[in-house]
């Protein structure tokens, strides 16, 4: 295979990444994309290997000088953008070693399973009164007029974030994360870089208001981190943006493309409407079919052997979660969608240090969602067959346009 | 070769054999063991591979280091005999050591 077949921002790739990644599994090494200096990795044991590999890091920064650093940031074309570079470059995902575990300890506690548990009446609240705005709707974007709106409303209840100001996390995650865009411009910049330092001194402002008067959140409990030297005032609010960018638009993805999987395969769809105790099972399916984030990098910082072959230190890999979530030796029938599948060791949330810090509070929203369209809802139809975000970073309808029956 | 017992919670038993060097989890993903989640891959970073240690091995274990003793702090239903099964592990001296497993790691 050469570039020119491998072309992750085709309309093709877009429509089926599953075939490109599995021409690319059946090499018998990684294939080596000029186009982002890495070498991809498609088959489940070698993505494994490297995420639980603990001299991967996301960076190299600590290896270079200085002026090094400067040159790379210049490369990367976030030199000059000041917000950026303190609070969404540098944070608990892009750190490793002391730092990153100091940081992950803190939060941790917010979102493990019994945490998290204590959000689902939240959670059905806010979804019970989505649908009531929706019910005079037969036909609806499930995207855009439904699964958007929740994970940010969530996310900003678990921070401490008044309901009242939810819909402006969400504006300003979409817009930070414009940096990111394929084909970015100089305007995606001025709005991401303009984005982050509004949303910073938003965040000192409730700082101030949590330090004066503490709430069950997990705003409060890092203001007392601060407070109590753990973590300094840029680590608090990169932590707070990183929390609410991973898990914002990943979630809306991943519901869209769950949905999806739902309306593909009916027969599915009935199992899990007719035994809702599925409802776990499905979910995981529904994140190992359609890994929201199928793609994150690693640089190897000493000589590893990856896949059969060895590498040089500097070396910068492509994990491809997406393709080793459909790779047939892991997964019996990896192309099926099965709601019943058990176990079902999918790497969508990652794996080793980096392990997604919110993956239960994700599956809890899915939970409720699904649970509850299939009560309120006695068919769904497809409108129209959707468009998926082309790219390696990210996989998820634009839209879902839907029709529904009601009980 | 090693033996290790692990009983379900609803009182499946499931004898699988391990190589030393490998984690109590890799046995127990190896024989298909869906109670025993491992999420992480085995890097004490979810907290999915808890198990319960049955009462008379507990102490012939190596004991918790902090990262794990922090992770089980934070764990679904843990009793005095928690451990996370990927921090353990497999040695000769540790053949027949029975495990008991949680309904749920979630």
């Amino acid at each position: 295979m050469n570039t020119t077949t491998f072309d992750p921002l085709s309309e093709s790739f877009a429509r089926d990444p599953y075939a490109a990644y599995a021409q690319l599994r059946d090499l018998a090494e990684p294939y080596f994309y000029a186009d982002v200096d890495s070498w991809m990795l498609t088959k489940a044991t070698d993505v494994e290997a490297v995420a639980l590999n603990k001299t991967m890091f996301r960076s190299l920064d600590h290896l270079l000088t200085e002026a090094e650093c400067k040159d790379a940031q210049r490369k990367m074309n976030w030199h000059d953008m000041p917000y950026h570079e303190r609070f969404v470059q540098t944070n608990l995902l892009e750190s490793e070693g002391e730092t990153h575990d100091r940081l992950r300890k803190l939060v941790f506690r917010e979102f493990t399973a019994a945490m998290v548990a204590r959000q689902r009446p939240t959670i059905q609240a806010f979804v019970d009164q989505l649908l009531d705005g929706l019910n005079d709707r037969d036909e609806f974007d499930f995207v855009e007029d439904f699964a958007a709106h929740v994970p940010g409303h969530i996310i900003g209840r678990v921070i401490g974030v008044p309901d009242a100001d939810c819909p402006q996390l969400r504006v300003w995650s979409e817009q930070v994360v414009r940096f990111f865009n394929i084909g970015r411009d100089d305007n995606d910049k001025r709005i991401a870089e303009q984005a982050t330092k509004e949303f910073y001194e938003y965040l000192l402002t409730l700082v101030a208001e949590r330090r004066k008067t503490p709430q069950a959140d997990l705003m409060s409990r890092m203001v007392e981190h601060q407070d109590a030297g753990r973590m300094t005032e840029d680590e608090l609010v990169a932590t707070t943006m990183l929390i609410l960018m991973a898990g914002h638009g990943s979630t809306i993805d991943v519901l869209g493309s769950g949905m999806h999987a739902l309306l593909r395969f009916p027969d599915q769809h009935q199992k899990l409407r007719d035994d809702p105790a599925l409802i776990n099972l499905a979910v995981q399916e529904m994140f190992r079919f359609e890994s929201p984030l199928p793609y994150f990098h690693r640089f190897a910082t000493e000589d590893t052997e990856v896949g059969g072959r060895m590498f040089k230190a500097g070396t910068r890999f492509g994990l491809l979660y997406g393709a080793a979530n459909r790779d047939p030796s892991r997964f019996e029938n990896a192309d099926q969608f099965d709601v019943t599948r058990s176990p079902n060791r999918h790497i969508a949330f990652g794996g080793g240090t980096h392990f997604c810090l919110g993956n239960h509070l994700a599956r809890l929203d899915m939970d409720v969602i699904f649970t509850t369209l299939n009560e309120r809802f006695a068919s769904f139809d497809l409108v129209k067959e959707p468009a998926y975000k082309p790219g390696l970073s990210v996989r998820g309808p634009f839209s879902l346009d839907i029709a529904v029956r009601r009980r | 070769m090693t033996k290790i017992i692990f009983i379900e919670a609803d009182g499946t038993t499931i004898e699988a054999t391990a190589k030393p060097g490998m984690s109590v989890m890799q046995v127990a993903v190896n024989a298909g063991i869906a109670a025993i989640a491992a999420e992480c891959g085995g890097a004490c970073a979810c907290g999915t591979c808890h198990c319960y240690i049955a009462e008379d091995w507990f102490d012939r274990l190596a004991p918790a280091k902090s990262d794990e003793a922090d992770m089980i702090e934070f764990v679904v239903d843990p009793i005095p005999t928690s451990r996370l099964s990927c921090q353990i592990e497999v040695t000769p001296e540790l053949d027949g050591l029975v495990i008991h497993l949680p309904s749920s790691q979630t």
